[in-house]
């Protein structure tokens, strides 16, 4: 077991943490905006709270992709 | 004698610093009128307060010390704790956890616990996170001591002691909404120093460009994300499984420092917002931490770091002209304050609701709790600044500390997760699940097994050993589970009705 994980290539560390950040996107997305407005003043658009974490995850995974 | 390189410039700094700190937190004092504008600033705060105070929390002399030695050691790897190690988790919790807790007008994450398995499962997390916190300040405090001595040459006691000082009586008399406030004014200092301290090392190097390409030249691995499984501190698949799946979305989602501004939050929205917010000056941490382990890593001359933690304090004092040296280290001292304060309000918090008002008196009056509350925070001050030599028995801040978090992180989040995502947890699947884990934790460290495996392994069996028992024990009744269940009956009017009243108190 040893031997078989030390030769994946460390390519695949990097896949795996983007397919964990684009699966939690698609998370994020369908999430219904009656919750994620909840408690909030107003609905505007800048309290939607799926466009702040879209935004993070789009940095993290350039992030990833350049080391 | 001891060669001092601090400037009068440097010293005035540090002196108007300290001198505005004391009086800013103090002026909270008057608004502190019972035990939840003392644990929780009345419930009133706003996101962007929330947000900042929790990455002023978050990012401490840790960070900086024991970050900064990480990335001279080991290189970018060190950044996957602001990042993989973070980001995701601060995402879930904003969306998933948070608004639970703040929904059922917790102060402690072990009071949400209780009421979603039972009681002695909230002692456990209690006492557990309790211990944590208080053993977490002598960290802190330990690494204040190394920091002013390294760089301005006072003794680590004395340091130590004048850290206590300052932020004990602030944090004892305006309780989080002083600790709140002041967070938010020392993150802004700690961005100021950290970004100064980027702009010198690649002014030094000739830009941007040509630092990476020299470091990349001259260590290749350090511009590596991630590192090969025989690394011995970060394995790349420990850093995933561990970090990533396990410690990450614990601390974020579980850790009362963290949560309690969130609990504070005006409104639902706000404590959601508050913990995303978070995650944008999160994600620039690694300016402040890593940069300046590069930059030792660079231009420190040979022999000149014999321990990694030295790299930050090696910069500072090596690398800045006068005045901004003293800017940068008043931006330390401020990531220490931040983290200092917050420990000591959260670990009064947690003693004083879950142990001291549910076991030891219980009906008393608020003014007694409130009054129980200072007394504890000096108490555990106390204990922190005794407490600090003993954390230089470990090789390193960082992992000395991350090690402590292993031991129960990944227990935590397992109970947690299943409390909030499944209804069939039962309270006896949480309590086995949690003891047992907490004991595999302990096993696995005793078997020397690395923390971020021993964080994985952990989460897993207490995982399981909460299925199996609460499939063996009858399931609870509904009426107990709604508003603590995540898509529990959200469309049941009766469920409905019960969030309401929560909500309206």
């Amino acid at each position: 077991m040893d031997e078989f994980l030390r030769n994946i290539p460390l390519y695949w560390a990097k896949i795996i943490a983007g397919s964990l950040y684009v699966l939690l996107a698609i998370w994020v997305i369908t999430r219904p905006g009656e919750y994620i407005y909840r408690g909030a003043e107003n609905r505007k658009k800048w309290r939607d709270l799926r466009l702040w974490a879209i935004f993070l995850i789009g940095i993290q995974i350039i992030l990833y992709i350049i080391f | 004698m001891r060669e001092i390189l601090v400037q009068n410039i440097d010293i005035f700094l540090i002196i108007v610093y300290l001198l505005s700190i004391f009086i800013f937190g103090l002026l909270f004092k008057e608004y502190v009128k019972s035990t939840e504008d003392y644990f929780l600033a009345g419930r009133a705060l706003p996101w962007w307060v929330i947000g900042m105070s929790i990455i002023g929390t978050n990012i401490g002399a840790y960070d900086y010390v024991g970050a900064a030695g990480g990335a001279y050691r080991f290189g970018i790897a060190q950044a996957n704790y602001e990042w993989l190690g973070a980001i995701p988790a601060m995402i879930i919790s904003a969306l998933v956890i948070v608004p639970y807790y703040w929904k059922n007008k917790v102060y402690t994450v072990p009071e949400f616990l209780g009421k979603r398995y039972k009681e002695s499962v909230r002692v456990i997390e209690a006492v557990i996170y309790g211990v944590f916190l208080i053993m977490l300040l002598g960290i802190f405090f330990w690494a204040s001591g190394i920091m002013l001595h390294t760089y301005v040459g006072w003794s680590i006691g004395f340091s130590i002691v004048l850290t206590a000082i300052v932020v004990g009586v602030y944090t004892i008399s305006g309780g989080l909404a002083a600790v709140a406030i002041t967070d938010v004014v020392q993150l802004g200092i700690m961005f100021v120093g950290g970004f100064a301290v980027a702009a010198v090392g690649f002014i030094k190097a000739g830009g941007v460009f040509n630092f990476f390409k020299a470091l990349k030249a001259a260590h290749p691995q350090h511009l590596n994300l991630f590192l090969p499984l025989n690394n011995p501190a970060y394995p790349w698949l420990g850093m995933i499984l561990g970090l990533g799946l396990v410690l990450s979305p614990a601390w974020w989602c579980a850790n009362q420092s963290i949560i309690q501004r969130a609990l504070g939050a005006k409104t639902e929205w706000d404590a959601k917002a508050g913990m995303m917010f978070a995650a944008f000056p999160k994600t620039l941490i690694p300016i402040l931490v890593v940069l300046p382990g590069f930059f030792a890593l660079m231009f420190a001359p040979a022999g000149a770091i014999k321990n990694p933690d030295q790299a930050l304090p090696w910069v500072v004092k090596n690398f800045l002209p006068p005045g901004l040296g003293g800017l940068v280290f008043v931006a330390f001292i401020a990531a220490l304050h931040s983290s200092v304060d917050s420990t000591l309000n959260s670990a009064a918090t947690l003693w004083t609701r879950d142990i001291y008002q549910k076991y030891i008196k219980k009906n008393a009056s608020d003014s007694h709790y409130l009054i129980v509350g200072r007394v504890l925070t000096f108490a555990f001050i106390i204990f922190g600044v005794v407490f600090a030599p003993f954390t230089d028995k470990f090789p390193g801040i960082y992992v000395a500390m991350q090690t402590l978090l292993s031991f129960f992180q990944g227990p935590t989040l397992a109970t947690l997760l299943l409390g909030v995502l499944w209804w069939r947890s039962t309270g006896w699947g949480g309590f086995w699940g949690l003891s047992i884990g907490v004991l595999s934790a302990i096993g696995l460290s005793v078997l020397k097994v690395n923390f971020l495996y021993v964080a994985w392994w952990s989460f897993v069996i207490s995982l399981i050993v909460n299925v199996v028992v609460s499939y063996l024990t009858p399931p609870e009744p509904p009426e107990k589970l709604r508003g603590l269940v995540y898509g529990y009956l959200e469309k049941d009017e009766n469920f409905k009705a019960a969030v309401e009243r929560r909500i309206n108190g």
